[in-house]
């Protein structure tokens, strides 16, 4: 009968071997934060950037030079780009873990997660020739800097030139109107152009809320209290839009998400996009013969005389659960500072346009003559809430896609007063 | 037998142990606590948010059913049912008779069909998001192989634009959803077609049953088990199917894609509404629950 009382041993050999364990693993972190008296690590989460140098700039340089300087190391956490960082962001602060510092996309969002950083965004400022007044309506909230401007991902026309002189217009429409003609002209030759309007992010709102703009709407009064949308003139920008998709543009254009202009602009299927410059960078590496005959028009001045661009911040902030917020700062700081930020924005080929006056005429922006009109888009551009505070409630307007949705329906059927009327009942519960 | 020797002196503890139901609840318990902690939990804690009105990083406060009330005057909720609704029922439907008809050929002997077999599963097996963005390019207007066939074939120029108009969109997602699902269907039913006894088959046909009258006699019947268990599990899975949509179009053109599972997401994670996202990740619960009693009462009374 030796059966039972070997087998009462390794029942007994495994309840101490599974007590020991748990044992271990609560004892684990337990004992390192005990060790721990300074931060011996800093956690950034950026997303990937489209510019590869720039990520490697600061893996390679940065990261390298701070520790030297500070016994601190710094893990760079890349996220993946298409989306999914803001819900990884929203995921941190949720959970109360994660970065230290972060790229805070949507920090709309989540502000109250975020610790006051007036003291760095105030000193750069001083120190590098005042911040664009824009960016503030999205850094700033109740007069506190929540978040460090970084740079600008700058979003304009990107188009085949060669194909809009064949058809004769040899330069980018100065209005609508003239963009529309254009349009047309180019779809009878095969070349479509594809606006965006799908739900994605930045190509659909960077050139929808533009053109709203300088047909005189805004979605908010200033305040952000009482909906301006619901006028005669948006309607005339939402027949205007209907008109372009159904005359000039590719019918996929209205279910775009993120990549499809890219992709659609780089296997010749579309001849005109709204886009960051990334569209060019790809052709230049990859079909050189495109890369040439590629340019970038600013968007095109509606009825009120007016043009417009949509700002895409990058900004950086600092997470309220940091375990050393005051180490997260310093490290913030540093970045920020003259001797390490230029040659980091500098590394991204102004792909992150700093919304500081002191980068107005450095040579940087010679880099590419077809990079310099993307300066244009900090001296235009708009938080997409503009004239409203970029608060929460904006926030979910634009994720979703309320505006963007209130177009894309008046182009797949639904009458202009019932997409409107439809926009503005969404806003009126949003905003309460 | 001599009692074999025990080094151990049994306390009270150790002869609990000796117990057959103790220890085995003891064994049970990791289990049990690990579905609590990542099943339990969130479904309870899902619950709870659904009845507070809870932004991201700030805190809850209690409004009731406020977000169910919300939600009933919301055209995009309503529009996300009537879409998940359509979307899982055709789906359902075209999974089920293609993944009959597929395990009814499948049955047949023919030369290389264990490769076949095998080959038939690779929907299933890779990863949803990758295969999607495959069919993401599949479905592209100018490039994409659909409209390419079509138009070296001459059947239409240009093709049409396949997930740029509502209509479209949705057929598009249910296409993906079905090629996806088939398999599962396809495997499972034909499982069960070779449970059923030859000899029912040779009986049938000494009686004077043919084709059609074995099928619809033996055949069918026997699979009836099968095939509603499968059922039940493809409406569950495709009723709350995630992936699919937020890949292929995001909800999109105008919402006309937005499943409940995609709108609870766009609420919650993009914007930041986490209770109004719980209520309608919840309210997918008794539709769901319904939907199943439906089926189960139906197949009863067959």
């Amino acid at each position: 009968m030796a059966m039972p009382a070997k087998s009462k041993a390794t029942r007994r050999d495994f309840l101490k071997l599974a007590a020991a364990g748990a044992a271990g693993v609560a004892a684990g972190p337990w004992v390192s934060r005990n060790a721990q008296a300074k931060p011996v690590s800093i956690t950034f989460a950026r997303e990937s950037a489209y510019v590869k140098k720039f990520d490697e700039h600061f893996q390679k340089v940065m990261a390298p030079a701070y520790e030297k300087a500070t016994g601190i190391k710094i893990e760079y956490q890349i996220q993946a780009a298409g989306g999914s960082a803001p819900v990884q962001l929203v995921a941190m602060v949720e959970n109360k873990a994660g970065a230290d510092v972060a790229w805070t996309q949507q920090e709309w969002l989540y502000r109250d997660a975020l610790v006051d950083v007036s003291d760095i965004a105030e000193a750069v400022g001083k120190e590098q020739g005042g911040w664009y007044d824009e960016i503030k309506r999205y850094s700033m909230d109740k007069g506190k800097w929540k978040s460090v401007p970084m740079g600008n991902i700058g979003q304009l026309m990107n188009y085949r030139k060669d194909w809009f002189d064949e058809v004769g217009v040899k330069k980018f429409p100065e209005t609508w109107d003239e963009f529309l003609e254009a349009g047309i002209k180019l779809k009878a030759k095969g070349h479509p152009f594809g606006m965006s309007m799908g739900h994605g992010f930045a190509d659909n709102y960077s050139w929808l809320y533009p053109l709203l703009w300088s047909y005189g709407v805004t979605v908010m009064d200033k305040d952000g209290k009482k909906v301006a949308l619901d006028t005669s003139e948006t309607a005339k920008a939402v027949d205007y839009v209907r008109k372009l998709y159904k005359e000039a543009c590719i019918e996929d254009c209205v279910g775009w998400l993120d990549p499809a202009n890219n992709k659609a602009f780089l296997t010749s299927q579309i001849s005109c996009t709204n886009n960051a410059y990334s569209i060019m960078v790809s052709a230049k590496r990859d079909l050189p013969e495109m890369g040439k005959v590629i340019d970038h028009g600013l968007n095109p001045k509606g009825p009120n005389g007016q043009r417009y661009h949509a700002l895409v911040p990058v900004t950086h902030g600092v997470f309220t659960y940091s375990k050393d917020v005051q180490a997260a700062k310093d490290f913030l700081r540093w970045t920020m500072d003259p001797k390490q930020y230029r040659p980091w924005i500098a590394s991204g080929d102004m792909y992150f346009a700093p919304y500081l006056h002191g980068f107005d005429k450095v040579p940087e922006w010679d880099i590419e003559p077809r990079v310099k009109p993307f300066q244009k888009v900090l001296e235009t551009g708009k938080i997409t809430s503009w004239p409203a505070p970029a608060n929460r409630q904006h926030g979910e307007v634009v994720n979703r896609w309320i505006v963007i949705d209130m177009f894309s329906k008046a182009c797949t059927g639904t009458p202009t007063k019932a997409a409107i009327a439809e926009a503005v009942a969404q806003l009126k519960t949003i905003y309460g | 037998m001599a009692p074999a020797h025990r080094p151990y002196r049994l306390g009270r503890l150790g002869a609990l142990m000796e117990r057959e139901s103790v220890f085995s609840w003891l064994m049970l318990t990791p289990p049990v606590l690990f579905l609590l902690a990542f099943l339990g939990y969130p479904f309870f804690y899902g619950v709870y948010l659904s009845f507070y009105r809870r932004e991201v990083a700030s805190v809850a406060s209690f409004v009731g059913l406020g977000n169910f009330v919300t939600l009933s005057n919301d055209p995009i909720f309503w529009q996300a049912v009537r879409n998940t609704i359509i979307f899982t029922g055709v789906a359902t439907v075209l999974k089920a008779s293609g993944g009959l008809a597929m395990a009814l050929v499948m049955n047949q002997n023919f030369r290389m069909k264990a490769v076949t077999r095998a080959m038939l599963l690779l929907p299933f097996i890779v990863p949803t998001v990758l295969s999607t963005v495959a069919w993401q390019w599949i479905l592209d207007p100018g490039m994409g192989l659909f409209n390419r066939l079509l138009v070296v074939s001459g059947l239409a120029n240009p093709g049409p634009s396949w997930l740029g108009t509502p209509t479209m969109a949705m057929i598009s997602i249910i296409m993906v959803n079905t090629w996806r699902g088939l398999p599962f269907f396809g495997i499972s039913i034909l499982a069960g077609l070779q449970t059923i006894p030859v000899d029912l088959h040779e009986s049938a046909t000494i009686d004077g049953a043919g084709t059609w009258g074995r099928f619809r006699y033996v055949t069918l019947p026997s699979l009836l088990p099968v095939i509603f268990i499968v059922t039940v599990f493809s409406i569950v899975i495709t009723f709350f199917d995630f992936q699919l949509v937020y890949v292929l179009t995001g909800g999109g053109p105008a919402n006309s894609t937005h499943l409940m599972a995609t709108y609870a997401y766009s609420l919650s994670m993009g914007a930041g509404q986490l209770g109004l996202g719980s209520a309608v990740a919840l309210s997918m619960v008794p539709v769901l629950g319904l939907l199943l009693v439906g089926l189960t009462l139906y197949v009863r009374k067959d």
